[in-house]
């Protein structure tokens, strides 16, 4: 028999066998499931409002991180204080997920709307992270309802003026009027935990 | 102070990039319009290889069931073990992906039927419907004449078509795989058949230097 048909059918043997060894990672190995993807994003309890935010950092809560997710040059125009700069794509890496999954620490996402900082929640979710929240509206909403608190017409209740004397305060606070500077944060101790990374299976030799 | 407005999405869009090339149509990666185009290069390249392999020889063809030539079995078990470990290593390197190309539906009792009559048309003609074409390409009558017998065929099919509706669209077991339906994962199946493949190239090699030698005349 041809010497040529012995080579073929040992490589055919081979490559076959060797399909063995090629099995895919399971995609969900480093991800949630998408069912409980789907339970936790229908939650409202996911999304916290500005006065939330605002009330939270006037409070120099520990608890508190803020990311922005937007890009760099945003960031350094504007942010909010004690923000940190996460930019969207740089979720994935590991610098940026070491902000993420911290003990005790309650991130909140935000970007110029709530869109891009609901894609980071989602990504951030997937990958396996607790305790974050996307803040409702973003910093035009920040802008609309804490820096230029707009008065409730006189027939409003009393809550509502209520809200309109804290945000108005609160404004005061973030635009200077406040007298004290803003003391840096002894935040909770840190403990990352960062995900074990699951290496990739290498060849034999 | 006057009220700043940010936009959303600073560029964003791009970031995200589909990892995956095939299938090429269903990702996006050209548009559908070229399926008529890549059916007649596919189509092309297909009769070639056919004709290529010997298989416009409705005696080449026939000869598998008389046991003097079996380049029909293996042609096509080359064809099914290549594709079959080949696409999952397509798979593996992320040029294809699997769950996303279309797998024909499973009508299990009405396929064995057809196999059976397929089967028949086979060894009695000697073409498939394939072959016939590269057969009538390189002039043969009797590729001619089988092809007029199947365009017969797909008329009376379709006359008599409802008569037989019903059996024709029972047991629908949907768009199944050997996996699906057994629950043993696609490398034992790839293992397997190329096994049998390998080991039927041999014993047919063996069968077919015996017959030859009792043949008078063999000319393809």
């Amino acid at each position: 028999m041809n010497r040529n048909y012995l080579f073929l059918t040992l490589l055919m043997l081979v490559l076959a066998i060797g399909t063995f060894f090629i099995k895919k990672d399971d995609v969900y190995k480093n991800q949630i499931k998408p069912e409980t993807l789907l339970q936790v994003i229908t939650q409202p309890s996911r999304y916290v409002t500005t006065d939330q935010v605002a009330k939270r950092i006037i409070e120099k809560d520990p608890t508190l991180e803020l990311i922005d997710v937007r890009l760099p040059g945003d960031f350094d125009k504007f942010t909010l204080p004690d923000a940190i700069n996460v930019p969207l794509k740089d979720i994935f890496t590991d610098k940026g997920q070491d902000n993420l999954g911290i003990e005790d620490l309650n991130v909140v996402f935000f970007s110029n709307d709530d869109i891009i900082a609901d894609q980071a929640w989602v990504i951030a979710t997937r990958l396996g992270y607790k305790n974050m929240y996307v803040m409702k509206g973003g910093l035009n909403c920040w802008i609309e309802t804490i820096i230029n608190p707009t008065m409730p017409p006189e027939t409003a209740s009393e809550i509502e003026f209520e809200q309109f004397r804290f945000r108005k305060a609160a404004s005061l606070y973030f635009t200077g009027g406040s007298t004290t500077q803003p003391v840096s944060v002894t935040k909770a101790k840190v403990k990352v935990r960062r995900k074990k990374k699951e290496k990739a299976a290498s060849g034999g030799c | 102070m006057p009220l700043l407005i940010f936009s959303e999405n600073c560029g964003f869009n791009s970031t995200f990039k589909i990892l995956t090339m095939g299938p090429l149509i269903p990702n996006d990666i050209i548009t559908g319009d070229w399926n008529f185009v890549i059916a007649i290069l596919i189509g092309i390249a297909f009769g070639f290889i056919l004709e290529a392999s010997g298989f416009s020889s409705s005696r080449n063809l026939a000869g598998v069931f008389y046991g003097y030539n079996f380049v029909v079995l293996r042609v096509f078990f080359t064809a099914v073990i290549v594709a079959m470990v080949g696409l999952l290593y397509f798979d593996y390197f992320g040029w294809l992906d699997l769950s996303k190309i279309f797998i024909l539906p499973t009508f299990l009792s009405p396929m064995i039927l057809g196999g059976v009559i397929m089967g028949v048309g086979f060894v009695m003609g000697g073409f498939c419907p394939g072959t016939s074409f590269t057969g009538i390409a390189i002039g043969k009558t009797d590729a001619l004449f089988f092809a007029i017998g199947l365009f017969l065929g797909i008329f009376i099919f379709g006359e008599a078509y409802p008569y037989f509706a019903n059996f024709y669209n029972s047991g629908n077991m949907g768009n199944v795989t050997l996996t699906d339906v057994t629950g043993i994962a696609a490398p034992w199946f790839a293992l397997g058949f190329t096994v049998i493949a390998l080991a039927a190239f041999w014993v047919t090699a063996e069968i077919e230097k015996k017959v030859r030698k009792n043949m008078k005349e063999y000319k393809f």
